[in-house]
């Protein structure tokens, strides 16, 4: 008897198809594939009814978020399930038990489940009696954390006719828009751009610190959140270094320093960085699924990172090159190309060095940035504090996340154990902090 | 060069629900633009209208608002 075929909801753009060459990469390793999530530290029990009507209500406007991701031929597709599976959890404490919270955060980031199986979003209250979580978990090929940051935007959202306006006007993929600007030619002059722009970067080896004799078992990691008055500070100091222009620059260039304090004869020649950009304008609310972002990378020579105004300078002149030869958008039809190959060459090409074959990135780095969910009440309670995460693969095992709310910045450190343990990372933080605080030479 | 700028700022960079209430005089970074959408929107400026914006002069008193930006851009074509 033939099998039935699926029901395809929507096909995965450019973009979604590189975090999804992650996820097949994070899987071979015997890990969940590339889970993200996004914490909230709640004051008090928010309205539990109202919250989970909220959610219904998210299902309903969003249906993709029940789907399941398939492969039908060479492609991936959404497709719809037999049965939807619910998309909020509570997890309660009844025994009071240690780190209850951070377990079950750890649990559901370390949780192995086949790609067809897994739900693309899923919504945690994890409570106890003094303590009170609430996670929002996602599969990255189904949104990219400013999506995420849209949707708990949505949620805490009051006024229905304000929610309505989310995902409006409806957008293709912001990756194919850009692309469609391009002529074929003009297409093909940046695709070699890029190549051209990679082979450069791959001339040095990079500077990595995990152990990789060891094999990766589970994801874990550390937040810690500065206080009103030290991201003050910060701020003061990042604009005196690298200008208006650059604030993830500074955060990339303590964060290099940092790493080279944890030991300088690391080998490798220099610490390179992808990080990702986002195609939508700031405060639109269009589009909230999907991933709609281009790479970049920065790259500071192990030489520089003595000096701290000649790395940020190097750092803030990359960046500026970057942008003025158009490399960013340089990236974008190698995404599309990319996403004819299979997963494995595909995951090859984003993550190898040309020439060596060894890992291309020191570390992950996403500055989420201002957060929308500033001084916001979630369901009648107080949004304490925040923390991200995210699987990542191994090498490098470390990703480095961040963002500021209520005026806060907060680092969530994400590494794979027993390829860095927590120690080596709260250490890591103490230079770090060192590094955000240092004043200028001026 | 202010209509170039809105156009390049409210198709580029940031989202407003009505760009032509947004007034020459309103808080860009308030609306918005951040430090990324900062550097593309000079990179922008200085390839459009052939001056060189120094780095030193980045700052909210001359990118805060379309009114000051044509200001300081037309301090540099002089």
């Amino acid at each position: 008897m033939k099998e039935k075929k699926p029901i395809i909801l929507q096909a995965l753009n450019p973009s979604d198809y590189f975090t999804l060459a992650m996820d097949e990469e994070i899987r071979q390793e015997n890990m969940p594939g590339s889970l993200c999530g996004f914490g909230l530290e709640l004051s008090t029990p928010p309205d539990f009814e109202v919250l989970q009507a909220r959610i219904h209500e998210f299902g309903e406007r969003f249906p993709l978020v029940y789907a399941s991701l398939q492969q039908q031929g060479k492609r991936f597709f959404w497709c719809q399930r037999e049965q939807n599976i619910p998309l909020f959890k509570q997890h309660i404490d009844d025994n009071k038990t240690d780190g209850f919270h951070k377990k079950t955060v750890l649990e559901l980031l370390n949780h192995q489940q086949a790609r067809e199986d897994i739900s693309p979003i899923s919504f945690h209250l994890i409570s106890s009696d003094t303590q009170h979580t609430f996670l929002l978990r996602w599969l990255h090929p189904f949104c990219d954390a400013r999506g995420a940051d849209l949707i708990l935007k949505y949620l805490c959202t009051e006024d229905p006719a304000k929610r309505a306006k989310f995902d409006l006007p409806k957008l293709d993929s912001l990756v194919n828009l850009q692309l469609e600007k391009y002529s074929l030619w003009q297409k093909i002059s940046l695709f070699f751009k890029a190549k051209r722009y990679i082979t450069q970067l791959d001339k040095l080896s990079s500077i990595i610190h995990a152990d990789i004799s060891k094999a990766p078992k589970n994801l874990n990691f550390l937040p810690f959140t500065m206080s009103i008055e030290q991201t003050q500070i910060i701020n003061q100091l990042a604009r005196k270094q690298v200008g208006m222009t650059g604030t993830s620059l500074y955060y990339l260039g303590c964060f290099m320093r940092a790493l080279h304090r944890m030991n300088p004869d690391q080998s490798g020649e220099a610490y390179c960085a992808p990080y990702a950009f986002n195609l939508r304008k700031n405060k639109a609310l269009s589009p909230v699924l999907g991933n709609h972002v281009g790479a970049l990378f920065a790259q500071a020579p192990k030489s520089i990172l003595h000096d701290r105004n000649a790395l940020f300078q190097h750092l803030k002149q990359e960046n500026k090159q970057v942008i003025r030869e158009s490399l960013d958008y340089a990236f974008l039809p190698v995404m599309l190309a990319a996403s004819w190959l299979s997963l494995k060459k595909h995951g090859k090409e984003l993550r190898q060095s040309y020439g060596s074959g060894s890992e291309r990135s020191s570390f992950w780095f996403s500055d989420i940035g201002k957060s929308d969910l500033s001084n916001q009440p979630f369901f009648n309670s107080e949004i304490q504090k925040v923390f991200h995460l995210c699987q990542v693969t191994s090498p490098p095992a470390l990703a480095f996340l961040c963002c500021q709310m209520n005026e806060q910045l907060t680092i969530s450190y994400n590494f794979v154990e027993p390829l860095f343990a927590s120690v080596w990372i709260e250490q890591l933080h103490s230079y770090m902090l060192e590094e955000l605080l240092m004043p200028t030479d001026e | 060069m202010k209509s170039k700028i809105r156009e390049f700022i409210f198709n580029e960079l940031i989202f407003v629900a009505e760009p032509e209430q947004f007034s020459d005089d309103e808080d860009l970074l308030e609306a918005g633009l951040d430090s990324m959408g900062i550097m593309r929107l000079i990179i922008y400026i200085e390839e459009q209208f052939g001056v060189t914006l120094p780095d030193s002069e980045i700052d909210p008193d001359n990118v805060k608002s379309f009114n000051c930006l044509q200001q300081w851009v037309l301090q540099h074509q002089s």
